[in-house]
């Protein structure tokens, strides 16, 4: 997983509706997005750049394990 | 310390409405992001500090009268005021600009997503208390064209005053990224105490203002 915080999120959903695998959703008492999956993050940033008031941090520590053949 | 505080109490107000939220920002578990933003963040929240301390830069605090001249303490809070609120009136402007050059995020279409979040309560605030500050802004500025006598022009840069500081609090503390719980904590005790002198300056002082007209 990858992406580790929202602050400041204005509930506008480009993030939700730019995320290919449906990591954050729109918590229906504050209206705002939260971090639902995180373990399906696929590090491809999208929801980063589509948020207007950068509201998102994507943890740089953090990375998609490597799988390993052992052929 | 007492009597240095007292003595230099403008020094010393000063310092404390800046280098707290500094301290504030600095301790916050908020990710940090490129010197560029980050700046930008400080200047808001320093901006928005030095408003709720405008509070405390009136005649009504008499005890900073004892360092600065009523004429005196006019011009500074008039020119707190007029650094201050074109800070606070841009700074919506200042969130999307960055996003331009690293998204390529147009800062007219993010601007126009931001303002036009109805199902958020903090965006309503932010725009309330946006409209709030262009109005004192612009009261305060054409003081002499409005057509009314200063004791009335006083009453109402007060009541806009506690109106923009109430509802601008509220959005911080919902929408503000650095606004955890301590900053929060503390825009709230300075907003109130804030609120408090200046009622107690207009209604329960008012039989002692003999100083009140200009």
């Amino acid at each position: 997983m990858s992406i580790s915080s929202i602050n400041g999120c204005i509930g506008c959903e480009s993030c939700i509706k730019s995320c290919p695998t449906d990591v954050i959703r729109l918590d229906p008492n504050t209206n705002k997005a939260v971090i639902k999956y995180p373990e399906d993050c696929q590090i491809c940033h999208l929801c980063r750049m589509y948020c207007p008031v950068d509201a998102i941090t994507i943890s740089p520590e953090k990375t998609i394990p490597v799988i390993v053949s052992w052929g | 310390m007492k009597e240095f505080i007292n003595k230099y109490n403008f020094i010393t107000k000063t310092i404390f409405f800046a280098a707290i939220p500094l301290l504030l920002w600095y301790l916050g578990d908020v990710p940090l992001r490129s010197t560029f933003k980050e700046s930008i963040s400080i200047l808001t929240i320093l901006a928005f500090s030095a408003m709720i301390g405008q509070f405390y830069l009136t005649r009504g605090y008499r005890t900073i009268h004892k360092e600065l001249k009523v004429s005196n303490l006019v011009r500074v809070h008039k020119f707190f005021g007029y650094i201050f609120i074109p800070i606070l009136f841009i700074h919506p402007f200042l969130i999307v600009l960055p996003r331009y050059f690293e998204s390529s995020v147009e800062p007219m279409d993010a601007f126009w997503t931001i303002i036009t979040q109805f199902n958020s309560i903090g965006i309503i605030l932010g725009l309330t208390a946006w409209t709030l500050m262009i109005a004192i802004g612009t009261t305060s500025f054409l003081r002499s064209k409005l057509m009314m006598g200063y004791k009335t022009w006083r009453i109402l840069h007060g009541v806009l005053s506690i109106s923009f500081i109430a509802v601008a609090a509220w959005h911080v503390i919902d929408l503000g990224r650095h606004s955890d719980l301590a900053m929060s904590i503390f825009f709230v005790v300075i907003s109130i105490g804030g609120i408090i002198l200046l009622f107690n300056t207009y209604f329960l002082n008012n039989h002692k203002s003999g100083a009140v007209g200009k």
